[in-house]
């Protein structure tokens, strides 16, 4: 069965001007590179990575809002990397996504039903009262009164922000949502709603989610399976049972380990490591050992069911 | 684990102030800016209802032979040389002044906020066109330019307009480029961007409208400006044509008289003054109270 | 540094080339040469005499890169309404009382506006405060001719102290140079005082006093030295601006500098001296801000320190 998002071979680079000199040099910085991924139809995916992984970049790249220096992103199959705007519109109906800072997510001058209804009014559907309608039923299916509708973004809460960017969202039944951090900003306690909220509009509706985070135990009770991300590539990847409790690269330990732990005699075993030691902790596998070709760049090894993670074949 | 969703929301009780009620309350707080506004509206008003406080017709020479009488009872601003009641003059000169000064705001404008919403938007190479023309109008001093434009198409009410228009868009363009450059990055531009919305539909829908502030700014300090050049070109007889009243004109004229009759140069040099001032003081207050991010006065 | 000196050149210049040819096809689309009418009628042959000798009858283009290469050598032609000297000898001749009465304008007006801005802002919302705010807005709000009006009508119609106009002996110089003084003076009042006080509300002026710095040493060691910057660059172009005599003072004083002639070559078409006059203001305009982005970018220490502008 087709994904419904595949990510293949995504790179960005931005070009960054070096300073001095007579006529501009550039020199790339690479943010994201070689990155694959695929979520399935019907499930959720988590991405985590601390911050300047590249993960939000990643999914901006999928929905096509930042240009992709290299690779593809594939909708249900279809190709939609180099489409212009008006091929990719109808697609754009298929994925949508959700924002970390619910303020700025809402165009404050806009009543919470326009803000709603606006994708149907972008893509043509209805007329103006039904898509009020439709809209102000969004509203409620997330968890707001009718009334709301005539508000504005500034008279809500956080949590309240984010459910009406999640029916915004919604309102036009897409097959994949982009979740970037949805409830990084947010109290514990309307995290805890708000992620109640996706699991059942994603049963409901059968949705497939790319769930960004930075946070693990948030990620740990919603998603199906989990890519870490550091330093723009994916280290590992594997069922999210499977991440927290048979992590293989280095990294990913790290922020296993850095999850605050309740217990405090549990807190005397954790190590923490700088950045530089970080990215100089490759896993190194023998080729003998596990019958693969060697190389000298590190690349993603499989490691049992739906597993891998990256280090280097010597 | 209780199910946290559906905690049914009840209808709101009470309303939120908008941002617009505390602006609203730093403008009435401002008392400059209050007494500036209250300053125009009377101005306005008096312009608009200029026949029914005035006795006679400004170019009407009924008077001659009292001419350049000093202010009296019947007479409160006195009578200039070509026997016009002067009070008449001066305040038909309201109506000159304020409608070249609203027209000209408004033209201003409507160059100014696509200007500056391509600008802000499209930055790069379109940014550096704007920025290019914006220096272009800098370099130039406004009022030799006018001059030049002047002489060039004569004088007439329409031209004046458009000159005075044309050294006014500057500002606009540019508060509106900031405001736009500002809000392209919010994560609702970026939502209209992932539901796939044109460029023309967000500017039009999202971006003008959170640019309001600026433009109402703008239009308002753009006001006393194009009064400034309309009083300046007709100070020099390239502007408003006689007979009409203009301040500016009648500063001139005053100028001759100034030793014996003062009358005739102190009350269309007060009455200029006090517009500037008043649309000043009000363009000032507006900007303070819709920029929180005011520095302390 | 350089080159973003080089930059701000080649754009600036590109500007200048521009407004020349706009300025230039303006003055010549005004209907009517200088030989055309006015007092004199001509008849026609003398007219076209007088055309080709000055070139009027030439293409506009040809009539332009003519002029232009003469302005590379400075050779700004022959004005027409005084045809004994060269327009920069006029220009020369004329902008002498514009400097002088402009120049001592800002120059007086620049340190009193300073040092009421200071005052302003140590005494905080205090009487003088007021009174240095009130100033400082009179003068930026009122415009420039309406000053000279009142200062006319105030102290030399109604007090009887200064004469009101003419160029000559200093006394006649006295309002002039007030009037003149008025906006240099507003706006350091009005620039000083806020930047003083954004300068004195920031940490570090707390931690000087804790250290036990005297008040004055503060003030004029540190807190000038942080809200200098913007100042000096904005000096220049209020300087060029006001040195190069505004058009409304010089006909209300009478003073025979650039404004008064500016006026009287739009009214007798007289072309090199306008294009004279528009040009050279123009450059010095285009020079002054090359001249305060590039000290601008000097001193502010970010940028010297070979970072990116900003």
């Amino acid at each position: 069965m087709t994904a419904a998002l595949e990510l293949r071979g995504l790179c960005k680079s931005y070009p960054l001007r070096e300073p001095g000199g007579w006529l501009p040099r550039y020199r790339q910085l690479p943010v994201v590179r070689d990155v694959d991924l695929t979520v399935e139809r019907n499930s959720i995916v988590g991405l985590v990575g601390e911050s300047g992984s590249g993960k939000t970049t990643t999914g901006m790249m999928a929905l096509r809002l930042t240009q992709p220096t290299a690779g593809s992103v594939f909708v249900g199959g279809v190709d939609i990397t180099s489409m212009d705007a008006a091929a990719l519109k109808p697609f754009r109906a298929r994925m949508q996504v959700v924002f970390q800072d619910s303020y700025s997510a809402l165009d404050p001058m806009f009543t919470l039903a326009q803000i709603v209804a606006e994708p149907l009014h972008i893509h043509g559907l209805g007329t103006t009262r039904e898509q009020t309608k439709t809209a102000l039923d969004w509203l409620e299916r997330v968890g707001l009164h009718r009334s709301y509708g005539s508000r504005y973004p500034h008279e809500l809460s956080g949590g309240q922000r984010q459910r009406v960017a999640i029916a915004r969202a919604l309102v036009l039944r897409p097959d994949v949502l982009i979740a970037d951090e949805p409830t990084s900003a947010l109290d514990v306690s309307v995290k805890a709603q708000i992620i109640n909220l996706l699991q059942d509009l994603q049963a409901e509706m059968g949705l497939s989610i790319l769930f960004i985070s930075h946070d693990l135990s948030v990620v740990r009770s919603l998603t199906d399976k989990v890519a870490v991300m550091f330093n723009g590539r994916i280290v590992e990847e594997a069922a999210t049972e499977d991440i927290f409790t048979s992590a293989q690269h280095p990294y990913t330990r790290s922020l296993l380990q850095a999850i605050p732990v309740l217990n405090p005699r549990d807190r005397k075993d954790r190590v923490f490591r700088s950045r530089e030691e970080l990215e100089a902790d490759i896993p190194r596998l023998s080729a003998a050992d596990t019958g693969l070709t060697p190389a000298d760049v590190p690349r993603l090894i499989p490691h049992g069911p739906g597993h891998r993670f990256e280090a280097i074949v010597q | 684990m209780t199910d946290l969703t559906t905690i049914p929301s009840a209808a709101p009780d009470h309303r939120q102030r908008s941002p617009l009620h505390y602006a609203w309350r730093r403008l009435v707080a401002n008392r400059a800016a209050v007494v500036g506004g209250a300053v125009l509206i009377l101005l306005v008003l008096m312009a608009i209802f200029a026949p029914l406080i005035t006795k006679s017709p400004p170019t009407a020479q009924d008077f001659l032979g009292e001419a350049l009488a000093f202010p009296s009872a019947t007479h409160w601003f006195g009578v200039d040389d070509l026997g016009r009641d002067f009070f008449s003059r001066i305040v038909y000169g309201a109506r000159v002044s304020l409608s070249i000064g609203f027209s000209a705001a408004v033209f201003s404008v409507l160059i100014g906020i696509p200007l500056g919403a391509l600008a802000g938007y499209y930055e790069g190479r379109t940014d550096w066109i704007v920025m290019r023309i914006i220096e272009i109008f800098s370099v130039v001093p406004p009022l030799l330019a006018a001059m030049l434009l002047g002489a060039l198409v004569g004088g007439g009410f329409w031209m004046i307009v458009f000159i005075a228009g044309l050294f006014g868009w500057v500002q606009v363009c540019l508060l509106v480029r900031a405001q736009i450059k500002a809000f392209k990055e919010k994560e609702f531009v970026r939502a209209a961007q992932a539901l796939g919305a044109g460029p023309g539909y967000i500017i039009r829908r999202h971006l003008i409208p959170n640019s309001v502030s600026p433009i109402i700014v703008g239009f308002v300090l753009a006001i006393p400006l194009a009064m400034m050049l309309e009083a300046s070109l007709s100070f020099l007889g390239i502007g408003v044509a006689p007979p009409t009243p203009s301040w500016g004109q009648m500063i001139n004229t005053g100028m001759s008289f100034m030793y014996f009759y003062w009358h005739l140069a102190v009350f269309p040099t007060l009455a200029l003054a006090i517009s500037v001032m008043a649309t000043t003081l009000f363009g000032d207050g507006l900007r303070d109270a819709l920029d929180p991010t005011m520095k302390g006065k | 540094m350089i080159p973003f000196i080089l930059r701000r050149l080649i754009s600036v210049s590109v500007t200048f080339v521009i407004v020349s040819i706009l300025i230039f096809a303006m003055m010549h689309s005004i209907p009517g040469g200088p030989f055309d009418a006015g007092d004199m009628p001509l008849p026609p042959e003398v007219r076209a005499t007088l055309n080709e000798r000055y070139g009027l009858d030439q293409s506009l283009f040809t009539q332009y890169i003519n002029y232009m290469s003469g302005v590379l050598r400075f050779d700004f032609g022959i004005p027409f309404q005084s045809p004994g000297e060269t327009v920069l000898e006029l220009l020369g001749r004329a902008w002498v009382p514009s400097l002088v009465l402009g120049g001592l304008g800002v120059l007086i007006g620049t340190p009193l506006g300073i040092l009421l801005g200071i005052a302003a802002a140590l005494r905080r919302n205090t009487w003088v405060d007021y009174l240095a705010s009130a100033v400082a807005t009179l003068g930026l709000t009122i415009p420039v001719f309406v000053t000279s009006m009142i200062l006319i009508l105030v102290f030399a119609v109604w007090l009887d102290w200064v004469p009101a106009s003419g160029w000559g002996s200093p006394d006649k110089w006295i309002l002039p140079i007030v009037a003149y003084a008025t906006i240099p003076m507003a706006t350091y009042a009005r620039y000083t005082r806020s930047a003083m006080l954004d300068t004195l509300n920031k940490p570090f002026v707390t931690v000087l006093r804790a250290k036990g710095l005297s008040e004055t040493r503060i003030i004029y060691q540190h807190v000038l030295r942080n809200s200098a910057i913007p100042m000096v660059t904005v000096f220049l172009p209020m300087f060029i601006g006001t040195a190069t005599g505004s058009i409304f003072v010089e006909a209300i004083f009478r003073v025979p500098g650039l404004g008064a002639y500016f006026v009287s070559s739009i009214r007798t078409r007289d072309y090199p001296l306008e294009m004279a006059l528009m040009l050279m203001l123009t450059v010095m305009f285009c020079l002054a801000y090359l001249i305060s982005d590039i000290l601008y970018a000097w001193l502010n220490p970010r940028i010297r320190a070979g970072g990116r502008k900003g």
